[in-house]
């Protein structure tokens, strides 16, 4: 599939705090209801005291490349952006919540109004040329969103001599979140 | 020693995936039971010629059992979908499912399938049951006589069809590559033969005693496979990826271990087939409370795997 | 007291549950239902955050004249468009039901004490009537204010014009106060705040206690990340596995209370090895050789042996600290009131600081200004024309002398002390601005004891907290969404001068604090103290700037590029210190009867069976001020208390449990804490992040979620240089009922 735009996603653990200004700047631009969240951190720590290692990763929707969601939604809801984003049209979606089972990543949540939702890279403020509310506000510039079709660089750059993992790559589905270790 | 936090607060995925209840666990065995009666309904009818097995009853051409499963197949699959349905979060998009169609959703295929072959299920129950003769249905006559000479390829449509829900409602799950315990091929079969099972001991509840004996050889038959596709179920997942054994393992040596192993297989597998072995070699006489373990058994397993698959991680 | 306003308090808040449930539902969430998109804001108003006391730059969106977003402020040097998470929640307070609504003023009914409602004339008379009557019969000095908060200034004017000039917040002697002094006795300046530290481009940054990441100061932040990631190496000295140290090459899990051991040992071996700048000390610094009699003896083995540290990582870091030398940073911390020994440690900090050359270097300790067009231009008289032509109206008999030397504040505690004392002269009165005396200060019974003894109390806040419950009069504030206050034109290495405007109308019948103010200069009868209104005023300062009120409110801020941070190749630098040098041993100490050269002593040991109480913040928490903001505490509505794995099981405590905690001296938390059993933690400590565990029910959201570390604090370890009050020799065991 030829597209214009391809958005991934860069995310540094080594510069994550896990602060989660991610996760409210998120919820008050998409208007996230209570009790719900479209990104979130996960804060792993192995070992045993005092030698002790820490991961710490601001995580959402991997808008992949091979989405289950989309496979397994009945309606079309989830669907592929012509941006590389996966994104779900709520006039569709009947709530049957086969993308949840599908997602191996737990990504969505069903919105108390009925509809399924999940992270969109905010696709309304990429439209505007502007970065998501999560990149934006982050303390730490550990989230970086860019655009695999572009020739700006920027990707090369950001993985230049790192470790890059994507997550649950049995899966198959071809995420689109890099770690940055 | 690993210390895992996060501060997802998604009720449906923490602690762990959460969408499915009662609801579908109801749905799941009542398509089963559905699935299974539209096929032993529909294969008497094909076999025999319906009506032989009661030659007293000279006022039906059906059986009893064959007028009631085929009426039951398609009302409980009706009510099934109901609390499909009532699991729906946006109840007032459910036309949605029909304004497409998805080639890789099961649940797309589900419901368009459902659309097309209901009606078979309905028309066999409206010829076998002959409700014309209740004069409140008279109206239904002319569709009665209209559908009557084609008895026997409605028939050999619904034994596929009842194959058809019977799977499914497995598939329904164990496409869900995500979802570990789910995702077994052999899962649909077992699910498939649980309905059978089922509608087999619901059959053999309600069959007039001097034909007990040949539902409870159906059901014994039936459950000598379920056993066997267990069998294959349990394997296939202990065998499979870390993935997949983990997952097996949480429900056949986990917190659902009781469940499965005592309502499920000794309840509803083991006991039922040793009693019915034992009737059908006359040692014992019947009784109601072997379809009753079937049932529950089978209820349970519905319940069981809805519940265990939903609390596995997947490729952690 | 509190208890009997509960009820009435109760009353109102639930109503107003009922009606926002009826009517426009919880302000945050507009009903987009379908929508596919996001609406767009009517309107974007740049102003500065006050969640926590950083101030950054924020961007508020409004929407139906509701703010449903902040961002941080592009063009703001604190924010740099990015924002952390309490200051995204910011709409949290501004919307939270259980603000402050009206004036409130104590009364007894039927031998009942309540509040009830009054309004903003009966309120402000009352004060200045009160307040009249004090300083009469007491003199002014018997009045004391107590703030935290950018927005004190206009009190502090109009108490100043009144004669009133205690002025105390619990910033100093409770947390930066004694990093300060240190820093003042060493090279003649305090480090700031926003500290001086050019923590971007350290190589090698050592933090002791400090946990950048979980303590969210925005830009210290952003730096610390920044550095991170061009490679600098982080050495976090704490005896909890914090986030920084998850990003650190050594974690050293430090026996508590033996900072200033390893401190010592560093620079023994620093000194021994030769492997300081000399060339800087020399031409820079005395003291040098006393420094090293003070050290002689503090041995890698025996600093070991205090401290738990193995000899080779002391060794090491002591080594890559000469190696890294002025890029080489030692944090000195920001709340540093710990063993009693505060003052002392951040001595040593900053002579490790001194020993590496790293003043005013690139990755070190670097010089900040005020935004320069002011200083250029600034006509002193005018500029502050609130207290330009206004004469003090009464004298005060006695002015506040610590009785610790270097206290350059006032150490609150202390008026906590002469309130309870009575001498040397009487306090009977406290104006409390913005600040829970109560959770704040530590050592509770005596805050409460005072309390009982005070002829009148006034609090101004935004919402009810412990010390509200105590007031005699509460004046509602409105939020920092809702108000004007001062320029922001701060010391900062890039010099700017931010606004604070209101981006909503009030809510209820709060009042910004420059009305408020107002309202009270003209009952205390200095009407014309604030003659013009706020905006004349702000637009007066600015046109001085070459800017207007106008062009501020629209750009949010103006500043100038950073220039003079670091020292030129030769620079003769002077330093406000009595030998115009970095004082390696402290003259000024030496006088005054302590150690010129820091000196460990040991602090008091774990009762058997006890654990050392540590506390320290969450990202998405300032204190006990957002603990009801529902948006923050949405991620994080209670505390934990960390127990080591192994020392949790040992006490047969469980992962998830909620205990009482019981201190050394018998003190049982009112509240519950659950119990979070890990590997990050030394055994003989726990700890758990302050401001939880609110006991005034007025707080809906926070009332009663988790423990208040303050609670647990009844020995306050006093710092005899300048009062600072350390909090960390507090012991805690468990109990289930």
């Amino acid at each position: 599939m030829s597209r214009k735009r391809n958005y991934a996603m860069v995310i540094d653990t080594h510069v994550c705090v896990g602060c989660s200004a991610c996760v409210y700047a998120c919820k008050a631009e998409n208007e996230v209801p209570e009790g719900f969240c479209r990104d979130w951190i996960e804060q792993k720590v192995e070992g045993h005291f005092p030698k002790l290692t820490m991961e710490i990763r601001s995580n959402r929707c991997q808008h992949c490349e091979e989405a289950p969601c989309v496979t397994y939604c009945p309606t079309g809801s989830s669907h592929y952006a012509g941006d590389g984003t996966v994104q779900i049209d709520r006039n569709w979606c009947t709530g049957c919540k086969a993308c949840l089972a599908a997602c191996p990543y737990d990504a969505r949540y069903v919105h108390p109004e009925g509809f399924v939702d999940k992270c969109s890279f905010c696709q309304h403020r990429l439209k505007q040329g502007l970065q998501p509310a999560c990149v934006t506000t982050c303390p730490t510039s550990a989230l970086k969103l860019v655009d695999l079709n572009s020739n700006d660089g920027l990707y090369r750059q950001l993985i230049e001599g790192r470790t890059v993992t994507q997550d649950k790559v049995p899966a198959g589905t071809q995420p689109k979140l890099f770690w940055l270790h | 020693m690993t210390e895992l936090v996060t501060n997802k607060i998604n009720p449906n995925v923490i602690p762990h995936l959460h969408i499915w209840g009662w609801d579908v666990a109801i749905y799941l065995f009542l398509g089963g039971i559905a699935g299974g009666l539209l096929i032993i309904s529909a294969a008497m009818i094909l076999l025999q010629k319906g009506g032989i097995f009661s030659p007293e009853e000279q006022t039906a051409e059906y059986s009893r059992q064959i007028q009631v499963a085929s009426l039951l197949a398609p009302v409980l699959l009706g009510v099934g979908m109901f609390f499909l349905f009532l699991d729906l979060e946006f109840k007032m998009h459910v036309w949605r499912f029909y304004t497409n169609f998805n080639l890789t959703s099961p649940m797309s295929w589900g419901s368009w399938a459902l659309l097309i072959f209901f009606p078979f299920s309905v028309f066999q129950a409206i010829v076998v049951c002959q409700f014309s003769q209740i004069p409140r249905f008279l109206f239904l006559a002319s569709w009665e006589s209209t559908l009557k000479p084609y008895l026997n390829k409605i028939a050999a449509v619904n034994v596929h069809v009842g194959m058809g829900i019977g799977v499914y409602t497995g598939i329904l799950l164990s496409t869900y590559y995500a979802r570990p315990l789910w995702s077994n091929t052999v899962l649909g079969f077992v699910f498939l033969l649980s309905g059978l099972s089922s509608a087999a001991a619901l059959l053999l509840l309600i069959a007039p005693s001097r034909e007990k004996q040949l539902y409870s050889k159906i059901d014994m038959y039936i459950i000598a496979a379920e056993g066997f596709a267990t069998t294959l179920f349990i394997l296939g997942g202990i065998t499979g990826t870390e993935n997949m054994k983990n997952a097996m393992l949480y429900l056949i040596a986990g917190p659902y271990a009781p469940w499965f192993w005592i309502l499920f297989v000794l309840a509803g597998l083991i006991i039922p087939l040793v009693l019915e072995t034992l009737e059908a070699i006359g040692k014992i006489r019947f009784s109601p409370f072997v379809p009753l373990l079937v049932l529950i058994g089978s209820i349970s397993l519905r319940f069981i795997i809805v519940y265990a698959g939903q609390e596995i991680p997947t490729f952690s | 007291m509190a208890q009997v306003n509960r009820r009435k308090f109760l009353k109102i808040s639930s109503a107003f549950l009922a009606s926002s449930a009826a009517g426009l539902g919880w302000p945050l969430i507009t009903k987009t239902s379908k929508a596919q998109g996001i609406a767009e804001p009517d309107r974007i108003v740049s102003t500065t955050c006050e969640i926590c006391f950083w101030r950054c730059g924020v961007d508020a969106y409004v929407r139906d004249e509701k703010v449903y977003k902040l961002a941080g402020h592009k063009d703001h040097p604190l924010s740099n468009g990015k924002l952390c998470p309490r200051g995204n929640g910011g709409q949290g307070l501004l919307y939270d039901p259980n603000r402050l609504k009206h004036p409130l003023i104590r009364e007894t009914v039927n031998g009942k004490e309540q509040f009830r409602k009054a309004s903003w004339d009966e309120a402000t008379s009352l004060i200045a009537e009160r307040f009249g009557k004090i300083t009469k019969q007491y003199g002014t000095e018997s009045v004391v204010m107590f703030s935290h908060g950018f927005g004190a200034s206009f009190f502090k004017t109009l108490f100043s014009a009144y004669g009133i000039h205690t002025f105390s917040a619990p910033s100093y002697a409770q947390c930066r106060g004694p990093r300060s002094e240190a820093f003042k006795l060493t090279f003649g300046h305090a480090i700031g705040s926003p500290e001086g530290l050019d923590i971007a481009n350290s190589r090698y940054l050592v933090l002791l206690g400090s946990h950048l990441g979980e303590n969210m100061h925005n830009t210290a932040v952003q730096d610390f990340s920044s550095a991170i990631s061009k490679g600098c190496e982080v050495v976090v000295v704490d005896p909890r596995f914090s986030v920084a140290a998850g990003k650190a090459k050594h974690w050293l899990p430090i026996k508590p209370g033996t900072d200033l051991a390893l401190l010592r040992g560093w620079i023994h071996i620093l000194l021994k090895e030769k492997r300081y700048d000399i060339e800087f000390i020399e031409q820079n610094a005395v003291g040098l050789e006393e420094l090293w009699q003070g050290v002689k003896y503090a041995t890698p083995e025996q600093t070991y042996a205090i401290t738990g540290i193995p000899v080779e990582q002391i060794v090491q870091v002591a080594r890559d600290l000469g190696r890294y030398g002025s890029s080489a940073l030692v944090h000195p911390g920001r709340h540093v009131t710990w063993y009693g020994d505060d003052t002392q440690r951040e001595r040593a900090i900053a002579i490790l600081n001194a020993l590496i050359g790293n003043y005013r270097m690139p990755g070190g300790i670097i010089r900040q200004e005020k935004f320069t067009p002011i200083k250029a231009t600034l006509n002193q008289e005018k500029f502050k024309p609130y207290k330009a032509d206004f004469p003090v109206t009464q004298n005060a008999s006695h002015t506040f002398q610590s009785r610790y030397p270097f206290a350059s504040q006032v150490p609150a505690n202390e008026i906590v002390d002469q309130t309870i004392s009575g001498s040397p002269y009487p306090v009977k009165s406290w104006f409390v601005y913005g600040t829970n005396l109560i959770q704040s200060l530590g050592n509770q019974p005596a805050t409460l004891k005072a309390l009982q003894q005070l002829d009148f109390v006034v609090a101004v806040d935004v919402l009810p907290a412990e010390i509200t419950g105590y007031a005699d009069v509460i004046l509602p504030e409105c939020t920092y969404l809702e108000r004007y206050d001062d320029l922001d034109n701060r010391t900062y290495r890039t010099p700017y001068v931010a606004i604070r405007q209101p981006v909503v109308e009030p809510l209820y019948e709060s009042k910004p604090g420059h009305e408020i103010a107002r309202l009270l200069s003209e009952k205390m009868g200095m009407p014309d103290l604030f003659k013009d209104d706020i905006e004349t005023y702000l637009n007066k300062q600015l046109k001085q700037m070459d800017s207007s009120l106008d062009e501020l409110k629209k750009v949010g801020v103006l500043k100038v590029s950073e220039k003079n941070l670091y020292r030129q190749p030769g620079e003769a630098l002077q330093f406000k210190t009595p030998s115009g040098k970095i004082e390696l041993a402290s003259s000024r100490l030496r006088e005054a009867g302590f150690d010129a050269v820091p000196q460990y002593q040991p602090p008091p040991e774990n009762p058997p069976g006890y654990f050392r109480l540590l506390y320290g913040r969450a990202p998405m928490h300032t204190f006990g001020r957002t603990a009801n903001n529902r948006v923050l505490g949405e991620l994080m509505p209670e505390n934990e208390l960390w127990v080591n794995q192994v020392a949790g099981r040992d006490m047969k405590l469980k992962h998830g449990e909620y205990v009482y905690l019981v201190n050394q001296d018998g003190v049982k938390s009112t509240t519950k804490i659950k119990i979070r059993l890990t590997e990050r933690i030394r055994p003989d400590a726990v700890y758990m992040v302050h401001g939880f565990g609110h006991t005034d029910a007025r707080l809906e959201f926070a009332y009663q979620r988790g423990v208040n570390s303050s609670d647990m604090i009844t020995q306050l370890s006093t710092d005899p240089i300048m009062g600072a009050t350390g909090m960390n020799n507090n012991f805690v065991t468990f109990t289930r009922s």
